[in-house]
């Protein structure tokens, strides 16, 4: 019995061992093998100098060092493109392409030349990385200037408001001009007025605030408008003063209706100029909000 | 044997002059794209300086461009990114870069970059560039997926509506070894 399971053990062993050696045989086949000798300027070997190939394609990295004779070598890479890269203490870095196929070995010796001198008068650009110096901006552009940030933030700070208070403004604009339907007409009521005047005095005095946040904004130096921004500006030099006149309208007419006239003479242009007023308030808001 | 150490000289200066190479930045476009619920923006800036230095086969880049110099085609626009982004106390971009100066003459490139943007620096991994060399001239193309994250900048708003993290950024270059 117990022979009989060590046959069927040693069977099992035989039949397995293949399929063990299989998967490590096709991995040597398929990888390559880059080595090679590091050298000094005088052509001595370079014991422990880093040496480093990173696969292009994949951007992995496989490091080694070189032994005393100065030799290195790195088994089981990738085929493809990679970038090698020595350094030794004392030396300047080497690098360079190498191009691996699979199944084979590449040498790539390198000789390693000595760091670069130190001159005391040597310009900065000559042999080390390029300084914003080096790219001659005027000093004025490369300099923090905290001022500027600050008036930059209130700037930004006061137009958020304004923006804000300017949709909050929107709602009590519609809902004026929604109520004017029932205040201007031959049988409307009082109360329709009444709400209509409400309404108009609080888009009054948000527009006003809206208003005092773009007015008090400090300006940046030296910036010029361009693009909506001009619209928009161009936008508040109709709604601005219609803001102003449509209150002093609307006071006229309502005046009229509550003495039982028809309104007439300038009053009756309350309603065309607040319609104007409304529409360059819009197209303000969209000019901001859709790019044209 | 004089002369032939002067010979010798002549052949080899050109080989060291090359070796210790320089790269100037010819032109450059870099191209930042904003998407917000409502539109799309880009801003364009042509004001980058750039100058590689290349010793023992790698070179260093730095390519540097005023924050201030992006044009989005909107100066109120500009000027809330130049706000947000702290342009004013941090006024330049810088991009830092060190290949091997054999990479050159690749078609494409992976490169590491280190970019200093408002305050912050932030590094990309193996950016993939399209390259082209025509008449000396070395054309590099790609687009570096920035983030606002990246630098801690907090996504600026329109119509109470933030605009998207990503910002990612075609660059256009042409280089010229000097």
């Amino acid at each position: 019995m117990k022979a009989r399971g060590v046959q069927l053990i040693l069977c099992l062993g035989i039949l397995l061992l293949p399929l063990l050696f299989t998967k490590p045989l096709r991995a040597q086949a398929a990888d390559a093998t880059l080595s090679g000798t590091v050298t000094s300027p005088s052509g001595a070997a370079v014991p422990n100098a880093k040496v480093s190939a990173r696969n292009l394609a994949t951007g992995q990295s496989t490091d080694t060092q070189t032994n005393a004779s100065g030799v290195y070598n790195l088994t089981s890479l990738p085929s493809g493109d990679y970038e090698v890269s020595i350094s030794a203490d004392g030396f300047a870095t080497k690098v360079s392409p190498a191009t691996l196929t699979a199944g084979t070995t590449l040498t790539l010796n390198a000789g390693l030349a000595a760091p670069p001198a130190q001159l005391p008068n040597a310009p900065s650009s000559s042999r080390t990385e390029p300084s914003l110096q080096d790219l001659g901006f005027p000093a004025a552009e490369t300099q923090s200037d905290a001022a500027k940030q600050a008036l930059l933030d209130k700037r930004t700070h006061m137009l958020k408001m304004h923006q804000r208070m300017g949709l909050i403004t929107t709602l009590p604009m519609i809902a004026t001009v929604v109520a004017s339907m029932g205040a201007g007409g031959r049988d409307t009521s009082s109360a329709s007025r009444d709400l209509h005047v409400a309404l108009g005095g609080l888009t009054g005095d948000l527009y006003a605030i809206t208003a005092y946040y773009a007015i008090r904004a400090p300006r940046v130096p030296g910036t010029e408008s361009h693009g909506p921004i001009r619209f928009h500006k161009a936008m508040a030099w109709i709604h601005g003063p219609g803001m102003i006149l449509t209150p002093i309208l609307g006071a006229m007419a309502f005046d009229q209706k509550s003495n039982g006239q028809k309104v007439h003479g300038i009053a009756s242009a309350h309603g065309p100029v607040a319609i104007v007023t409304a529409g360059a308030f819009g197209a303000a808001l969209l000019s901001m909000s859709v790019k044209f | 044997m004089k002369n032939n150490i002067l010979i010798a000289l002549a052949l080899l200066l050109p080989a060291l002059a090359r070796a210790d190479g320089q790269w100037v930045l010819e032109q450059c476009t870099l191209t930042y794209h904003v998407s917000h619920p409502l539109h799309q923006t880009e801003g364009v800036s042509h004001a980058a300086r750039g100058k590689g230095t290349c010793h023992a086969g790698q070179c260093d880049f730095l390519i540097a461009v005023p924050v201030k110099s992006f044009d989005s085609g909107d100066s109120n626009r500009d000027l809330h990114m130049l706000q947000v982004t702290r342009g004013a106390e941090f006024p330049m971009v810088t991009v830092r870069t060190r290949l091997p100066e054999w990479s050159a003459t690749s078609a494409t490139l992976n490169v590491d970059l280190e970019i200093q943007f408002a305050g912050q620096t932030a590094e990309y991994k193996q950016v993939p560039f399209k390259l082209e060399t025509h008449g000396g001239e070395t054309h590099i193309a790609g687009t570096i997926a920035a983030t606002l994250s990246d630098f801690k900048i907090d996504p600026p708003s329109l119509l109470t509506m933030h605009v998207k993290n990503e910002i990612p950024v075609r660059v256009e270059m042409t280089w010229r070894p000097q």
